[in-house]
């Protein structure tokens, strides 16, 4: 087993309010088979016994599905493995020696609340405002009484994986939640449980992500590149597509 | 509608689409300059003489300019406070280069469009079109500002058709290589026809002679 | 203590229908006065939260994370069983009922496990409704699939991420009633104590982890859905958030723990590579369908393993269990695991591997279709360790994953303490001493959106419930306890971190509360926590303070529970001298090193209930009474 060791430039800021800056630490031996987080950890013990406060970063599952890690590393949403959340990614990607700069997720809709850990809660305000089918508990149909092609279910399954990490955002120049919200919206029009709904969800969702701040897509695709799901932008022409039949087509 | 994020990108894309359908006929439009005086400047008089129906043309095309170049810086100052505090370290992966130049690339041929139309529009309308190419072009300091804005046009338009297809949504796995690739045709076909012009006026001292 | 699992009457079919029709109701226009606390926001919270307040309760939701969509139930690989028989192949409600209560070593009650399979079939529909893209046939309808040794298919299942999808339409159902105004989510929150008012569960304590500000939360209902202990291991498969800290503090407050020793421990999982890991990635079970399990003859071989001839191999599951081979539950996959590497043949660095192998099944299949069914599962594989299990064999290991032991309750998901009701995995009901697989996504459902929506009007029509707000002294209680906790935690400034505590216990429990026990290791273990606990509350360090997002604080606090717990799972252990489903007692075994139950003895739930501080807990039993089911003795030879 070989072990590296790195210089890290990670970005600390004490709450949403402070002004943050970079502090470089230099690491102890690094096992290459650590993942990402694990070095993390590893930083962070080091930093409680010398009576340092640690680095505070997000993560929960560490097996790539949660969607609750992330961050930037050299300039890259979830570091420089394609479709891997920084949980997943493993340091056997990095060179002895390397420096690493580590900064948050940044935008203005995803507010720092300290250091790595950032406040992704717009996300969720956008699928309140419609990213579901509305049916309540009890009284559902058979669930085969609707047969839906085995493609049609894997497409609707591709754009159903997102998993609301939010590197979609960090990675676009212009910090738009497009491909999070075109995800969703593909996921329930291509089922035939979302057509009641067609109209008047991507209006609602795309209403509420802009009143969140996000920008506007530039269709720049640095979104499909760092999405750790490999979402690909197809979903965003079918979230314009679904938007504007929505806005100037529907009889509703 | 318009308003939101997706109805400001529609606008774009549908004044880019008009814009640039100006731009394929005017470039097609050109090619005459490549058979001669004659059928140059014949090109020119028979533009001219639509008269009414030309007014009608050219404050549509004023319309949709006003409205692409309006709503663009809209969205450039837009998604620039999206995300107040920069990147220290920031690495594009390269697919999306073209289109992140998009605002510098439309700001160059906004003023190369005032330079243009100061050149050739609002100037004396007596002289043969011919002779005005001839004089502006043959300068070569004029001819190289052409040429860099040509370019940059080039590159606005092969990123610009791929992406209105994209923004309203008319996509497909099937065609969207088709659809870029088509698009890329175009821009190399401005490219080639608009460079084309100045080099040979710089170049080709008979050139519309 | 009152124990009576009120269990009702009549034929077991009948039963479900029964207590729905003699259970009380709360008229439709009165179910605004009731504010429900649910805590959880994984399967079990989420559709429980949606569900009761479609019904029009006013519903508060808790969850740990920064958004509802993140609770460990989405990390679930494999499926959701249903007695739909779809496949026509002779499932039924009572064959999925058999199965489960067998799989749970008859240590299940019958009454609860029946309606788990009675339901098992509305929540797939509900899925469906909501947009779950479930896997099709060509024809368009549902596949399904056989899942960890059943012997029809009975899974529904979404690629390798079932979990993922079943939370997604879930957290969807919870969104829509928050936009509705019917629910109010509180993310980032920590439940530190539960508040008991007049003998009933009223509230809870919360702690805002952004701000460290301690809140008080009042409602009619208290409902936990806060999953399982598993994490107490230190290494386990469950996320780094999930820990014990709700339920414990409500068994704290005289809420009943059932079962603690109950924990499964899941064969096919990425072995432990370095002592800095911090989590263990579960490899789906589907892997032994076509992966065959072995380990050199020879102790200590080092050679690669394409080299090891086919001779020198031992394939310990399918010569001991021919009848299964490879698809033995999953207790008897990880025990027989365990002991060969117990015996030195154990593979890869640290010998606690052995060999799952796809060389046959490429050979028989091709690897295109080997790697149709299991290419996402490779490549999780393949991320982590660097190995392609299309050309070596991959090495696995057990490792603790789902804990069957849980808060008590009583049919109707109420625990010992009126108006705390526990659902998912946070309670003991339905899976005895061992969960089949697939069955963990189906109860947290089906607790969610179909049993507690008809269970907890009883509690809130038929008990007095005085009209507090939290400025009943109960809460300022509580909140004192709570706060007192943390002032202690952060004025420690010992040498030792959290997590090296937390690692030192988990490795104490794996070696003498892990896959087999005895009376010599647990008695050890049971001596070795208290010493632990003490040099923790003496010599830990707490960076920082309480006012500001502490992540170490976090971990301090539920490290400082767990050394509670895990006493109290020794316990356990140590009083069931049966073997039983995950709980293999090394003093009880058959001749041939098999489990051996004793139903004279140990048929019935062991119920602890809390005791101080100072003083061992009270130790009381549920018998468990068959009248439906014969409890067999589990072979799979």
């Amino acid at each position: 087993m070989s072990t590296i060791t790195l210089t890290l430039k990670i970005w600390r800021q004490q709450d949403r309010k402070t002004k943050g800056r970079f502090e470089t630490y230099e690491t102890g031996p690094i096992s290459q088979d650590m993942s990402f987080l694990e070095m993390l950890d590893v930083l962070n013990e080091q930093l409680t016994l010398e009576g340092k406060d640690p680095v505070a970063f997000d993560h929960d599952c560490r097996e790539g599905i949660c969607g609750m890690c992330g961050s930037v590393i050299n300039g890259e949403a979830h570091g420089p493995e394609k479709e891997t959340t920084l949980c997943q990614l493993h340091m056997r990607h990095f060179k002895d020696n390397d420096t690493l700069v580590i900064e948050p997720f940044r935008a203005r809709a995803f507010p720092i609340i300290k250091d790595l850990a950032i406040d992704r809660t717009p996300l969720d305000r956008i699928i309140q405002a419609g990213g579901y089918i509305s049916v309540n508990t009890g009284g559902a149909p058979d669930a085969n009484a609707i047969p839906i092609a085995a493609e049609r279910a894997e497409a609707a399954l591709d754009a159903a994986a997102c998993i609301g990490c939010g590197a979609c955002v960090a990675a676009c120049p212009n910090a738009s939640a497009m491909l999070f919200v075109g995800a969703k919206i593909t996921h329930l029009a291509l089922l035939p449980q979302g057509l009641p709904e067609r109209s008047g969800r991507p209006l609602d969702m795309v209403q509420e992500m802009d009143s969140q701040g996000f920008g506007n897509c530039s269709n720049i695709q640095e979104c499909e590149q760092a999405c750790p799901k490999g979402i690909s932008i197809q979903n965003i022409a079918r979230l314009n597509h679904e938007y504007l039949r929505a806005a100037f087509l529907s009889e509703e | 509608m318009l308003t939101s994020s997706i109805g400001k990108k529609t606008v774009m894309a549908i004044s880019g689409a008009m814009l640039s359908l100006f731009l394929l006929a005017h470039m097609v439009g050109n090619t005459t300059a490549f058979f001669g005086r004659e059928a140059f400047n014949g090109y020119a008089g028979h533009i001219h003489d639509l008269g009414g129906i030309l007014k009608l043309l050219e404050a549509g095309l004023l319309f949709f300019l006003l409205a692409h170049a309006g709503v663009a810086l809209l969205l450039y100052l837009e998604n620039m406070q999206a995300r107040p505090e920069r990147y220290a370290v920031k690495k594009s992966s390269g697919s999306g280069l073209i289109a992140q130049t998009m605002p510098y690339t439309g700001l160059a041929i906004l003023i190369f469009l005032i330079v243009h139309l100061a050149n050739f529009h609002f100037t004396d309308r007596t002289t043969p079109p011919s002779e005005m190419i001839r004089e502006v072009l043959g300068r070569p300091e004029f001819a190289l500002f052409y040429i860099f804005s040509v370019l940059a046009a080039a590159l606005h338009i092969s990123h610009g058709l791929w992406s209105l297809f994209q923004t309203l949504g008319l996509s497909h796995p099937r065609y969207n290589k088709l659809i870029m690739t088509g698009g890329i045709i175009c821009g190399i076909a401005v490219g080639t026809v608009f460079v084309l012009i100045p080099v040979l006026a710089v170049i080709y001292s008979g050139f519309l002679l | 203590m009152n124990l009576n699992p009120k269990i009702p009457p009549g034929p077991l079919a009948d039963k479900w229908d029964t207590h729905r029709f003699n259970s009380l109701l709360v008229n439709p226009a009165n179910k605004r006065k009731f504010d429900i606390i649910v805590v959880g926001a994984g399967l079990a919270g989420a559709s429980a939260s949606a569900s009761l307040a479609e019904l029009g309760y006013n519903v508060k939701t808790f969850c740990i994370q920064d958004s509802p969509r993140r609770g460990h139930s989405i990390a679930a690989q494999g499926g959701i069983n249903a007695a739909k028989n779809y496949p026509n192949d002779g499932d039924s409600i009572f064959r999925l009922f058999y199965d489960t209560i067998k799989g749970g070593d008859f240590r299940a009650r019958e009454a609860n496990v029946y309606r788990l399979a009675q339901v098992s079939n509305n929540i797939i529909d509900q899925c469906v409704a909501q947009g779950v893209p479930f896997a099709r046939e060509y024809g368009g309808s549902l596949a399904n699939r056989s899942f960890g040794g059943a012997q029809v298919s009975r899974t529904f299942y979404a690629r390798g991420q079932t979990g993922q999808q079943l939370l997604l339409g879930a957290y969807g159902a919870l969104m829509r009633q928050v936009h509705k105004g019917k629910v109010r989510i509180y993310p980032r929150r920590e439940m530190l104590e539960l508040v008991v008012a007049d003998g009933k569960a009223r509230g809870i304590i919360t702690r805002d982890l952004v701000s460290g500000r301690l809140e008080s939360h009042c409602g009619h209902a208290v409902v936990l859905a806060t999953g399982g202990y598993g994490n107490v291991y230190f290494l386990s498969t469950n996320a780094m958030a999930s820990n014990v800290t709700a339920a414990f503090r409500a068994y704290r407050q005289g809420a009943c723990f059932a079962n603690p020793s109950f924990v499964q421990i899941h064969p096919t999982c990425i072995p432990v590579h370095g002592s800095y890991q911090s989590k263990l990635t579960l490899m789906s079970e589907s892997l032994r369908n076509d992966g065959r399990i072995w380990i050199p003859k020879q102790k200590n071989d080092t050679r690669d393993p394409v080299e090891i001839p086919e001779s020198e191999r031992e394939y310990f599951l399918e010569n001991k269990y021919p009848a299964f081979g490879n698809l033995v539950p999953r207790d008897v996959a990880s025990r027989n695991a365990k002991e060969q590497c117990d015996q030195g043949k154990g593979v890869g660095e640290t010998g606690l591997a052995v060999y799952l192998d796809f060389a046959e099944a490429i050979a028989r299949d091709g690897r295109e279709t080997i790697r149709s069914k299991y290419g996402n599962l490779f490549h999780m594989y393949e991320k982590i360790t660097a190995g392609s299990p299309m050309e070596e064999p991959m090495m696995i290991y057990p490792a603790v994953h789902y804990t069957m032991g849980g808060l008590w309750v009583d049919y109707n998901l109420m625990s010992s303490l009126p108006g705390l009701f526990v659902l998912g995995e946070a309670n003991f009901s339905d899976h005895g001493a061992n969960r089949l697989g697939a069955s963990a996504l189906m109860q947290g459902l089906a607790d969610g959106y179909f049993i507690i929506p008809a269970t907890i009007a009883t509690h809130l029509a038929g008990t007095e419930l005085p009209d507090i707000d939290t400025g009943h002294p109960a809460f300022q209680e509580a909140e004192n306890r709570a706060s007192l906790r943390i002032k202690k935690l952060t004025a420690l400034n010992g040498k030792r971190t959290v997590d090296d505590f937390h690692r030192e216990l988990g490795l104490l429990l794996w070696d003498c509360c892990g896959m087999a026990r005895n009376e010599k290791g647990l008695r050890y273990a049971l001596n070795k926590i208290p010493e632990i606990r003490e040099e923790f509350w003496r010599n830990v360090v707490v960076p920082g303070t309480n006012e500001t997002f502490n992540q170490s604080l976090e971990r301090a606090g539920r490290v400082a529970d767990y050394l509670e717990y895990a006493e109290l799972m020794v316990r356990d252990a140590l009083a069931r001298t049966e073997s039983c489903g995950c709980h293999f007692r090394e003093e009880s075994q058959t001749e041939d090193n098999e489990a051996k139950r004793d139903d004279k003895n140990f048929s019935h739930v062991s119920v602890w209930e809390y005791n101080g501080e100072s003083s061992a807990p009270i130790s009381h039993t549920e018998p468990l009474v068959f009248e439906n089911v014969r409890p067999s003795r589990r072979s799979y030879k």
